[in-house]
């Protein structure tokens, strides 16, 4: 019995052996489940995303201008960081701002929002004595590794440049927006699509290796389609194949809607979402407590 | 700068690498991150503060709304010290509509508490897009080193729409090229904003919503449905394309009312957040007077 044991372990470790750094379906799959998804603060948000954006993947977030991109990213900069203890991923964020969006006081309301709802949520608990301690604006703000980029060449570099900086534990990299430095006219067009699919291999290698999420926030455009103008997303030609899931904000009359456009594994769905000086909530009630038995 | 003048091979192997800045988020230094004062507190309070330092902010409206009447104002509280909301910097306003409005400068800045204001503006005309740029790369070195003992920043576009009013048609590739410029511009303006920390304003037209539900005109972008002025349903100019180039956008709208048994009539401002990546909506009742723009509590 244990002879054969041996002999199946010595061929696994063998065929391991051929074939370095693959995994079996099996242990991704035990991988994956082991991942905890970031929460975007809004249950039915999260309900449809099954249960959060998720890690080991790059998601390209896109809507209009005013929509609410860039305050569900910073939601999920801070959100990425909700204590084990309370059910989050204890973890660090990598903000690289392109146009500028990101507003510090922005991230320290949608902090103190994050801090208090988590206290009303676990008040009940004892054991949050310990806490208290972690959770401070200060040190949330501390955990968001912000660059601020200004051409695409700096661009380039931030992304280069991650891939050392990487080593040291991050859980999300969010990219505000992806595409603004590459609308403008380049010379070579062909060129800028294989420095955007560099960029885009580069982020999705990211996700393999350093276990991490990727949130790609992109802008809308119009592009003149068969006779008429269709919104789309921007450089969606070079750039569409690049992300694993795609979901799209848009408004649904006067309420903020959110829609899986692509996902390997997702449904297509949609959920409504609002946008509170605490950040991103649900649209009925802010103020659910939660029962405990 | 084009693709073609860095080393392709460079880039693509991803060896270009320099290590960019991180930004220590640290709240006591960037917390409130520096506003300028519009010049009126209750104007301030609806921005939180004011004008944010490092960002475009686009003010939109029809003609007479009062874009003109405000930037004005602005480029004399930037030479308020920080302690009073200003910058105790000097400004460049560069207008491609015609004349500059000199005379009300003068009037307002008069009756303003500062000393030789006018020494501090530096005023240019534009007339395209391409002399916008040319303004900008120039401004660069004025800014980096200024002529006078005030850094300079502010910088006020007033209109980025009149720029682009005639060397476009409406057929997609026109739309395209002057797209393409819109960006160019647009991170040129925030690349200086954020490199010497200026406040950059630009104004901007509307033009009249029409056609079907499902036009492209009808596009909600913001915090409001619909944006009226004068009766009228309008959008901001230069379409969503623009409209991804700046950080803020605020609306100004204005309605005429006829008084009662008087045959004369009232106009009623308002300003608008359309939309700003950290202000809820807000809006704001405003009249203009002899001594310049000021909110009103209804």
């Amino acid at each position: 019995m244990s002879a054969s044991i041996a002999m199946a372990e010595s061929s696994r470790s063998g065929a391991h052996a051929l074939l370095d750094g693959a995994q079996t379906a099996w242990d991704m799959l035990s991988e994956e489940q082991m991942q905890k998804p970031i929460t975007t603060g809004c249950e039915e948000l999260d309900t449809i995303l099954g249960g959060g954006i998720q890690c080991k993947a790059v998601t390209e977030i896109g809507g209009i201008p005013g929509i609410g991109k860039t305050q569900l990213g910073i939601q999920l900069a801070v959100n990425v960081q909700i204590p084990v203890q309370y059910g989050g991923l204890g973890g660090k964020a990598v903000y690289i701002d392109t146009e500028g969006s990101f507003m510090v006081e922005r991230a320290h309301q949608i902090i103190e929002g994050c801090i208090a709802d988590l206290f009303e949520k676990f008040e009940h608990r004892k054991q949050s004595l310990v806490c208290p301690y972690i959770l401070q604006p200060n040190s949330f703000l501390a955990n968001i590794f912000y660059f601020r980029v200004c051409s695409y060449t700096e661009q380039i570099a931030a992304v280069n440049y991650l891939e050392k900086f990487l080593e040291e534990h991050k859980d999300i990299i969010v990219v505000d927006s992806i595409t603004f430095h590459f609308r403008r006219d380049f010379d070579d067009l062909a060129m800028r699509t294989r420095v955007l699919g560099g960029m885009s291999s580069k982020l999705m290698r990211f996700t393999k290796k350093h276990n991490l999420a990727v949130v790609l926030l992109n802008q809308v455009t119009t592009k003149f389609v068969d006779g008429s103008f269709q919104l789309t997303l921007a450089l969606g030609d070079s750039w569409s194949h690049a992300c694993t899931n795609r979901i799209i904000l848009y408004w649904n009359g006067n309420e903020r809607h959110a829609y899986i456009d692509k996902s390997p594994s997702l449904r297509s769905a949609s959920a409504p979402f609002q946008v509170t000086s605490k950040g991103i909530r649900n649209v009925t009630s802010n103020c659910k407590r939660v029962r405990m038995m | 700068m084009s693709l073609d003048r860095v080393d392709k091979n460079w880039l693509f192997r991803g060896q270009f690498m320099a290590r960019p800045h991180i930004e220590p988020l640290n709240p006591l230094l960037h917390l409130s991150s520096q506003k300028l004062t519009l010049g009126c507190p209750l104007l301030d309070h609806r921005l939180r503060g004011g004008l944010p330092v490092g960002s475009v902010t686009e003010i939109a409206g029809e003609s007479a709304s009062g874009k003109t009447q405000i930037c004005l104002q602005i480029l004399l509280s930037a030479l308020l010290p920080p302690s009073r909301g200003g910058l105790s910097a000097a400004s460049l306003f560069i207008h491609s509509e015609f004349p500059f409005p000199l005379r009300r400068l003068r009037a307002l800045s008069s009756s303003s508490s500062l000393s030789d204001p006018l020494d501090h503006i530096f005023v240019a005309a534009a007339h395209s897009p391409h002399d916008l740029l040319s303004l900008l790369a120039a401004a660069e070195s004025l800014v980096a080193r200024p002529p006078t003992r005030l850094p300079i920043r502010l910088i006020v576009i007033d209109s980025i729409a009149a720029l682009f009013r005639s060397d476009f048609d409406n057929t997609p590739s026109d739309l395209k090229k002057r797209s393409f410029l819109f960006f160019k511009i647009a991170a040129k303006l925030k690349e200086q904003a954020r490199r010497f920390g200026l406040v950059v304003v630009v104004t901007n037209q509307v033009v009249d919503v029409v056609g079907s539900e499902d036009g492209p005109g009808r596009l909600r972008v913001g915090n409001y449905a619909y944006l009226c002025s004068s009766g009228r349903q309008v959008c901001p100019a230069l379409g969503i394309s623009w409209a991804n180039c700046v950080n803020t956008r605020l609306f100004l709208s204005r309605k005429d009312m006829i008084v009662e048994n008087n045959a004369s009539s009232r106009t009623t401002r308002r300003m608008q957040v359309v939309f700003a990546p950290h202000l809820p909506e807000a809006s704001c009742e405003f009249v203009i007077v002899r001594d310049g723009v000021f909110g009103v509590d209804l």
